[in-house]
């Protein structure tokens, strides 16, 4: 918002408050920054940022109340500015009438008439100062009710005295279907919650926001009536932002206006009008009342500001007059001032309020400065939060690269494919959707992390990189939540995608592998490791279109919870996502992870010397290395501490449909040495049980 | 006199080892031709002493011993020599160029945001702070109403939401900031409270250099008895020196937040011109960094904590813009590609 130091001079004193640069400070240490100043010929214009619970400053009476406190001098007198112009002919009350209808939503409704006006514009002095904080000079009549909101920060409206139905004004709500042509040519259908004045027959204006086109003044308009009203603000903004409307007036309103000064601003406006384009003022001020509003009083105790403030200097004399210089009055009552707050600070409620107006007075930087005495029990971190920064390092170590994605999708484009996941996962059907995207293509939250993910790799890829890894700790959105509960709809994940080539190095550059599923694998019992074994995890095979079939699964704990899905990206996901190499990728349900505590306990060690024995075996591609390790577990081998696949080998020499694989056991006695006798008895036992198994055999 | 063959011996030794040898065929050679159990002439020697009369035995055998000494020193001497150079030619075959990289294994990395928000949890941790989560799927009432946001309040236009379209008694809504879940919190354990949210928020904001939908937030707040302006001053402080560097140094401005009362906006010295004044900091020699304020009176009350009996403040600051400051990166919108040459910059940092 630009102010005028020249205006701001009418005020008070610029200079001896310290010209332009000493404005600025003392308006930064009230809580109004300025963000730039034009510096020109006679005048310099600062750009104001005020906070919305300032409407009070939004004019320059007011800022200029705000340089005057901080730089501790009196404002200047300025009462001959509003006072009532020498009128002439017939009063107000004669020639015009004002009914409000809704007194709580109009709580003032103040007119005067200026008659006989010729067509001319404003005079110098008002063109140039409009001109300075950006409104353009219009008419004499328009600029006088720009000048007295400039001035004042009350909004105005002249109307077309002549052009109002019967002569006078109705402030009511509207009627559904009426209809209004705003100052700015758009017609407007009009809703019963909006508020209007009206003329005996029509809306003629949409209260506080933009007058209607049809009263409005013109060169032709002789008689002018000015208006000045307080409107309710949020029935102002509820219709400004229904019509996408926010003009000078609306903003102000919004934020709440000064009751108080609406006569003096038609004042002015009148005498303004007056002086450009000539004509006579009708005697009076028609000051229509709705529900009056009750001066507040507040107690400020000294023992309440020394305790906010923390600083025991402050004493109640100063607090008295800083609050005094702030337009308040008070009285002492021993250790408390009773304050009476004026109508313009509406955003002054409590005693809290008068507190921040002392201490922005005092100066925040005068406050001291220590650190809160520790009466706590000592730091705890939500558990899920932990289970979250633990997977990331993993991940991180295991040469992962942690990406944040939006989470605005289309459920469709992105993730139609992941169907079955989100069913297994309590996503589906329905999409959660944004009343109000930013991008209409992409109006749906994410129900998984992994098509953001994708999107990610595949842009990597398409800048060049040979191969990439990425990973994401992120929330996905499920339609399936409780409406009082919003965490419902949440799920916390960690997702991560595995592309192409991994880096490579100069000593081995033809040695790479690409990634494969056990990669993928690899990455989820690493992450999961310090909560769930990877012998404790159940690995079965996911039908999910986005996933290859056969080379995507479904993780479990031993008891049957879902813990994620990882796999080989299909090729019709890939061509969604713009893939063209080989994706492996996964995802993990973070809340599904058995978190606690888990009980560990050292194992004693051997020392007596194992002994390792080789079976290789031929046998249907359909008996899985789970049920093979099963069977094996289930023959109770002697003195069997551990075994492994050593090899799995299909081709020539291997019957088709079959595989060979070569389990590596591990035999060890704790308290000494084992025969090799005894080893090779409890070998050929095993592979004795697994001939009787459907198509195992066992040589080449 | 017949040739001494103590001295035949010694002088053909000191002879050969004078030669020297450099292998380990010749050395065994010559450690066998002079010290060899069956046909060495150390043991030859030793054997002719029983063909001699017993009266010169004595005096041979001493001088014979002598001279097995000098040999079986002379023979260790050369074969640790020997040795030495041995290990010295295979150590010459492992030398490598130096200068070549290392063949590290892979890594990733955490993204800037995690590496910022660790930092600033560290630095709280030590305060005594603890850590605290909420949902980013949030409702009008926690969002709004409870920090004191009224409905068709203005103060809600500089946080334009993202509404989740779904019917509910208070409209749901993309969190806006980490501020909920002081209420969340304050709700569950009541007073006295020390804790930070990190989190990840939402707005309506399109995306450019320096806006984005999603951004990051840490929210603080402290509740206790007799908690002042003070304490928050020294708080942000200690948080801004530990964070940028000794010598930061901050300010405070009065500024309005709807659930804090006093607000201030907390400005620390640039950190590109240290406070002197840079097209940055608008020469001005301060950069807006926080958000802050003593928790409004109403807040607590709608949490069921007595305002005259706790008090306490809150702050907030963004972790994308402390990135962004920290690391002098020009744009926002890099932390949301996922470009690994952009990410893995940061793998040394965390
Ligand atoms: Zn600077």
């Amino acid at each position: 918002m630009k102010f005028s130091l020249d205006w701001l001079d009418d005020f008070v004193d610029v200079e001896a408050a310290g010209g332009v640069d000493g404005v600025r400070r003392l308006l930064d240490r009230a809580g109004i920054p300025i963000e730039s100043v034009e510096r020109r010929a006679e005048d310099a214009i600062l750009e104001a940022e005020i906070t919305p619970n300032r409407p009070d400053a939004m004019g320059h009476r007011g800022l200029a109340r705000e340089i005057a406190a901080m730089a501790g001098r009196p404002m200047r007198e300025f009462a001959a500015r509003y006072a009532e112009p020498e009128g002439s002919g017939d009063t107000t009350e004669q020639l015009t009438s004002i009914v409000i209808q809704v007194p709580h939503l109009c709580r003032r409704f103040g007119a005067r008439l200026v008659l006989g006006t010729e067509g001319r514009p404003a005079t110098e002095i008002v063109r140039r100062r409009l001109a300075a904080v950006g409104a353009k000079p219009i008419s004499a009549a328009v600029d006088a009710t720009n000048y007295a909101l400039w001035d004042t920060g009350q909004p105005l409206h002249a109307f077309d005295f002549d052009r109002l139905a019967g002569g006078l004004l109705i402030v009511r709500r509207a009627r559904r279907g009426e209809r209004l042509v705003t100052l700015d040519g758009v017609e407007r259908a009009l809703e019963s919650s909006d508020i209007v004045v009206a003329d005996a027959e029509r809306p003629v204006s949409l209260a506080g926001i933009m007058g209607g086109l049809d009263t409005a003044v013109t060169d032709a308009t002789r008689n002018v009536l000015l208006e000045a009203a307080w409107w309710d603000p949020a029935t102002v903004r509820r219709t400004a932002r229904r019509l996408g409307l926010h003009t000078d007036a609306s903003h102000r309103f919004e934020r709440g206006a000064d009751i108080d000064a609406i006569p003096g601003a038609l004042n002015l406006a009148a005498r303004l009008l007056l002086e450009a384009a000539g004509g006579a003022v009708a005697p009076g001020l028609l000051d229509a009342q709705g529900k009056l509003f009750r001066i507040r009083r507040t107690a400020l105790r000294l023992s309440r500001l020394r305790l906010l403030s923390g600083d025991e200097r402050i004493g109640l004399d100063f607090a008295e007059e800083a609050l005094v210089r702030l337009g308040f009055s008070t009285e002492r009552k021993g250790r408390r001032i009773s304050v009476s707050i004026p109508l313009f600070r509406a955003d002054v409620r409590r005693e809290d309020d008068l507190v921040e107006e002392v201490l922005r007075v005092w100066g925040y930087d005068r406050l001291p400065s220590r650190l809160p005495a520790s009466a706590s029990a000592g730091s705890v971190q939500e558990p899920l939060r932990e289970v979250e920064d633990r997977l990331s390092d993993a991940a991180a170590a295991a040469g992962l690269f942690e990406t944040v994605n939006y989470p605005f999708v289309d459920r469709t484009a992105d993730e139609e494919l992941w169907a079955d996941w989100l069913r297994l996962t309590e996503s589906a059907p329905e999409p959660l959707p944004l009343a109000n995207p930013l991008d209409a293509s992409r109006r749906h939250l994410r129900a998984t992390l992994l098509p953001g993910l994708l999107d990610a790799a595949a842009r990597n890829l398409r800048r060049g990189a040979s191969g990439v890894g990425l990973f994401e700790v992120g929330r996905s959105f499920g339609a399936a939540g409780q409406s009082d509960h919003p965490e419902s709809y949440e799920s916390r994940r960690f997702a991560f995608a595995l592309a192409g080539e991994r880096r490579s190095h100069w000593s081995f550059p033809e040695k790479l592998r690409p990634a494969d599923f056990f990669d993928a694998r690899g990455v989820v019992e690493r992450l999961l490791e310090p909560w769930v074994a990877p012998k404790d995890l159940r690995w079965k095979p996911a039908r999910v279109a986005a996933l290859t079939e056969g080379a995507g699964a479904l993780v479990r704990t031993a008891a049957g919870e879902l813990l994620g899905l990882a796999g080989l990206v299909s090729g019709a996901e890939r061509e969604r996502r713009g893939l063209a190499v080989p994706v492996f990728a996964g995802e993990i349900l973070v809340g599904a992870i058995p978190s606690g505590a888990k009980p560990f306990h050292f194992r004693e060690l051997s020392t007596m010397p194992a002994i390792t024995a080789d079976l290789s075996l031929t046998h249907p591609m359909d008996l899985t290395w789970e049920e093979l390790s099963a069977f094996v577990v289930g023959r109770n081998l002697a003195h069997l501490e551990s075994f492994h696949c050593l090899d799995r080998y299909e081709g020539p020499g291997v019957e088709g449909g079959k595989i060979k694989t070569t389990i590596r056991l591990t035999f060890r006695a704790v308290d000494r040495t084992l025969e090799q006798e005894k080893v090779n008895s409890e070998v050929r036992r095993l592979a004795a049980e697994l001939s009787a198994l459907p198509g195992v055999a066992f040589g080449a | 006199m017949a040739s001494d063959p103590i001295q035949a011996l010694l002088g053909s030794f000191r002879e050969e080892i004078g030669r020297g040898v450099s292998t380990r065929g010749e050395f065994e050679r010559l450690k066998g031709r002079f010290l060899g159990r069956e046909k060495g002439l150390v043991p030859e020697l030793f054997a002719r002493l029983k063909t001699l009369p017993p009266g010169e035995r004595g005096a041979f055998g001493a001088r014979a011993n002598a001279a097995k000494t000098e040999i079986e020193e002379a023979v260790r001497r050369l074969g640790a020599e020997l040795e030495r150079r041995e290990a010295a030619s295979r150590d010459r075959a492992a030398a490598v160029d130096v200068t070549l990289p290392g063949r590290r294994p892979r890594r990733g990395g955490l993204h800037p945001i995690t590496v910022v928000r660790r930092r600033i949890e560290d630095i709280f941790l030590r305060m005594g702070y603890s850590i605290a989560d909420g949902p980013e799927l949030e409702n009008d009432f926690h969002n709004f109403e409870a920090l004191n946001f009224p409905p068709e309040h203005p103060a809600r236009d500089a946080q334009d939401t993202l509404l989740v379209d779904r019917p509910a008694a208070s409209p749901l809504l993309l969190r806006t900031h980490t501020s909920p879940v002081q209420i969340r919190e304050m709700r569950k354990h009541g007073a006295p409270l020390r804790l930070i949210v990190p989190g990840r928020v939402y707005r309506k904001d399109e995306v450019d250099a320096t806006h984005s939908p999603v951004f990051h937030q840490v929210e603080g707040l402290v509740v206790d008895h007799g908690i002042s302006m003070a304490d928050l001053k020294g708080t942000i402080a200690a948080f801004l020196e530990a964070l940028f560097g000794k010598g930061t140094k901050t300010r405070f401005i009065p500024t309005f937040f709807p659930f804090v009362e006093p607000g201030v906006d907390v400005s620390m010295t640039c950190i590109f011109c240290r406070g002197d004044g840079c097209p940055k900091c608008k020469g001005s020699g301060w950069i807006e960094i926080m958000g802050a304020g003593m928790v409004h009176p109403r807040v607590l009350q709608g949490v069921a904590i007595d305002p005259e009996e706790y008090t306490g403040f809150a702050f907030g600051l963004g972790i994308d813009r402390v990135a962004l400051l920290k690391y002098g990166f020009p744009d926002l919108r890099l932390l949301f590609e996922g470009d690994e040459r952009f990410l893995a910059q940061f793998a040394g940092e965390a």
